[in-house]
């Protein structure tokens, strides 16, 4: 394997936090969230079952983010959070626009967001059934920032341009672990040579009535009023399932030799990255976890770790009664010498921030680049009552401060598609 | 690449046919688009799945996209299986079209369209429970490694015409990094829908699109029973959606492709390209070689395009007359991605 170290050296995100990944940080620390009430646009209230998400909150955009184009530029939701994350993470890393011109973009964009009224415009005329047919004379008519106008790789396109990256431009498509693969194949493409720098991520919004719909007729997306907007329960006896979230996120990696010519600070290093499969099913995660235990084992054995120098697990933690249950099974499985899964500190982020869906694996590789750089692990909120078979640390409660040289990132797909990250503290003398 | 990675067989599916063969044929003639008759395309009819390999279920809820995908990948279920590889060692990376949804849910439309005041109940009452798992592309990429027991790494690709290439590249370092013994790559053309002619209209000319799949199987050995392998010998990939860069990024892109082998173009026997790129032109209006394509027998075949090309130069190389040599692919999309793929024919002898 390559001898090329790759380190993370910008970071920017945009959440129900904010637009600022200082104040994602600084809330998760906090023990904050920020799901609330929710419903579809044209929904009346009460009247969808699925009532609490954590949407982004423009009232938080700041002052310098108004004038970004992206608010302009006919896009969909997801690619304009996308677009603001990554000029933040290339503000962040302090990278000029000449030293971006060799660079890679990769990022998972999720789901298009279709817009009910588009579809509508296939009503027949004479009262027969809807057709593709019908809606081409009106296509005037067709929403510019909905999905029939905007393809998938939009949003790395519109990135690479806006920066002049002529590097690979690569739309990820992998479901949940879709960010996290982005950030992990940028790390590889890195480490082969192919690029020197890399800008990897993802954005989605899936918080539209027909998105969110399908997820709740899955099966997937929690339709509890128990708790409130505390609904997102990682490993809780009474989790019920996802909470949305949306906003993107994304990093700079650049090779440590590139960075340091720079004069760059990283804020954490990348060491290696595993993926897999299930092949189970597609509505369900191998109870066992096998295909999460082959990840991680993969991105440990990728970084050259032994499990016994993980000190943190940034959890997939859906909330959801099968992913929490395997999860933990899975890290049982990868940690079960000497029992070191007592050890770990398991975070899952999404109790703070919901989930991301395609692009949930960006900014909880940032959290996670923040917990090795800090030592300083986030909490995983309103966990209370730890279901039986989830019997690890999950940091319940609250932020803890213990020392965190190496950990993983899991990201696991719907479909059983996996990823783990394996970051570590930056160090000037290598691990 | 730490070791060789050999193509050990490929399956088609477009308007040509199902074999590579088909593609040597008469050039066919596209057809008026269903729901628009001013524009003409190479539509195929939706393909039945092999009910021993996968749930009846998925042939009734997976997009026809989807579907082609799937078609391809089982008619490669065989040669993987001889293989006789642990499920941990087979990588599968995919190059899949989103879904232009909710179009499997026509059922909604209509109900919303009678009874709008009605629009969530309509909406909830009349979407497939499965719906999600439809307008998740990545769904298919479960039901590969489920049917072909893939348990090992992945990666998902949804970019244009350039997603092959990620995919197969993707492919190559997973075997390549002895993460893998084999890989399949898997893909699809998106379906022929609204979408394809309203996305971007301002890039250069519309082409004529066509509906396919294609899959490849990728391994660290030859195939045993092949006297000719083809071999990847180099890829690379740039972008530009600036006119004034693109041929400066496609010819870096083509000289890296052939580094890896230290070849100039004048060592490679074919160049597979789009005859009607004129930026592919350029690049190549110094060089002997004349671009040649299979679009015109199948259309403009999306992210399955690249790959298309791929088995058709396996075909190549495994006809007895067929002499070793290099095989330059170049892709240059619409939107400014750049891709690159060496393939080198060698007789079986030379790996004895």
């Amino acid at each position: 394997m390559s001898e090329t170290r790759i380190v993370i050296t910008g970071l920017g995100a945009v959440t129900g936090f904010g637009f600022e990944w200082q104040t994602l940080w600084e809330k998760m620390l906090g023990a904050e969230h920020c799901v609330r009430p929710w419903q579809p646009d044209d929904v009346p209230d009460g009247a969808f079952a699925v009532r609490y998400a954590a949407p982004v909150d423009m009232s938080l955009l700041p002052e310098k983010l108004q004038g970004h184009p992206a608010w302009t530029t006919p896009l969909e939701k997801r690619s304009r959070f996308g677009w603001v994350a990554a000029t933040q993470a290339v503000a962040d890393s302090g990278l000029a626009l000449e030293q971006l011109r060799g660079a890679a973009v990769l990022c998972a964009s999720g789901a298009p967001q279709h817009m009910l009224a588009d579809m509508l415009l296939t009503e027949a005329p004479d009262g027969s059934a809807p057709g593709w047919q019908h809606l081409m004379p009106r296509c005037a008519d067709v929403s510019a920032e909905g999905s029939l106008c905007q393809s998938n790789d939009r949003l790395a396109r519109v990135i690479a341009d806006d920066l002049g990256c002529e590097g690979p431009v690569i739309n990820i498509s992998s479901a949940c672990a879709g960010a996290s693969q982005a950030i992990g194949n940028a790390f590889q493409m890195i480490r082969r040579g192919e690029v020197k720098v890399a800008l990897a991520g993802g954005a989605d919004s899936v918080l539209n009535l027909d998105t969110m719909a399908a997820l709740y007729l899955l099966g997937a997306a929690s339709g509890e009023q128990r708790w409130g907007a505390d609904l997102c329960r990682p490993f809780d006896r009474d989790r019920s399932g996802l909470i949305a979230g949306e906003g993107g996120g994304f990093v700079v990696l650049e090779s440590l030799e590139h960075a340091l010519a720079r004069g760059a600070t990283p804020y954490a290093e990348v060491l290696g990255f595993g993926s897999s499969l299930d092949a189970y099913k597609v509505t369900a995660p191998q109870p066992q976890g096998r295909g999460a235990a082959l990840a991680m084992q993969a991105a440990l054995d990728d970084a050259g770790l032994r499990a016994q120098q993980i000190d943190l697990i940034n959890a997939h933690g859906t909330s959801t009664p099968l992913n929490d249950v395997a999860e933990t099974l899975a890290i049982k499985q990868v940690f079960a010498e000497h029992k070191h899964y007592r050890a770990l500190a398991v975070s899952a982020n999404k109790s703070q921030f919901g989930h991301l869906i395609a692009a949930a694996g960006a900014p909880e590789c940032i959290v996670t680049a923040l917990a090795c750089l800090n030592d300083l692990v986030t909490p995983t909120v309103n966990l209370h009552d730890a279901d039986e078979q989830c019997d690890l640390d999950y940091c319940a409660g609250e932020a803890v401060s213990r020392r965190v040289d190496y950990a993983l990132s899991n990201s696991f797909g719907f479909g059983g598609l996996n990823t783990s990250l394996a970051l570590g503290k930056y160090r000037e003398h290598g691990q | 690449m730490n070791r060789a990675i050999y193509i050990n067989d490929a399956a088609i599916l477009n308007a040509a046919g199902s074999e590579c063969a088909d593609l040597l044929g008469a050039p066919l003639n596209a057809q008026p688009l269903a729901f628009d008759a001013r524009r003409q395309a190479f539509a195929l009819p939706t393909p039945r799945l092999p009910g021993d390999l996968f749930d009846r279920k998925i042939q009734r809820s997976v997009e026809p996209q989807g579907l082609r995908l799937l078609h391809c990948a089982a008619r490669l279920a065989p040669a993987l299986a001889a293989l006789d590889l642990p499920p941990a060692r087979i990588a599968l990376t995919a190059a899949i079209p989103e879904v232009d949804a909710p179009s499997p849910c026509w059922d909604a439309v209509q109900a919303i369209i009678e009874q709008p005041h009605k629009q969530l109940a309509q909406l909830l009452a009349n979407t497939p429970p499965l719906h999600a798992l439809t307008l998740l592309n990545s769904s298919v990429m479960a039901y590969v490694a489920e049917a072909l027991n893939c348990h090992g790494p992945m990666g998902g690709f949804c970019s244009q015409d350039n997603a092959g290439l990620d995919a197969l590249i993707e492919a190559c370092q997973q075997i390549g990094e002895q993460n893998a013994e084999a890989a399949l790559v898997v893909s699809s053309s998106p379906n022929l829908t609204p979408a394809l002619y309203l996305r971007e209209p301002g890039l250069a000319s519309e082409p004529v699109f066509g509906e396919g799949a294609a899959a490849l199987l990728l391994s660290s050995t030859p195939s045993q029973d092949a006297t000719q392998t083809l071999r990847i010998a180099g890829f690379a990939r740039g972008y530009s959606a600036d006119p004034q860069r693109a041929e400066a990024v496609g010819r870096r892109v083509i000289d890296q492709a052939l580094s890896r082998e230290k070849l100039c173009l004048g060592d490679v026997g074919r160049i597979v390209g789009n005859p009607d790129d004129p930026q592919l032109n350029e690049l190549f209006a110094a060089s002997s070689q004349a671009l040649g394509s299979t679009r015109g027998m199948t259309g403009e075949l999306g992210a399955s395009g690249l790959l298309t090309e791929v088995a058709l130069s396996l075909h190549h190389a495994r006809q007895s007359a067929a002499t070793p040599g290099y095989t330059l692919l170049v892709s240059h999309t619409r939107a400014g991605h750049w891709g690159a793929l060496l393939l080198a024919s060698e007789t079986m002898e030379k790996h004895a």
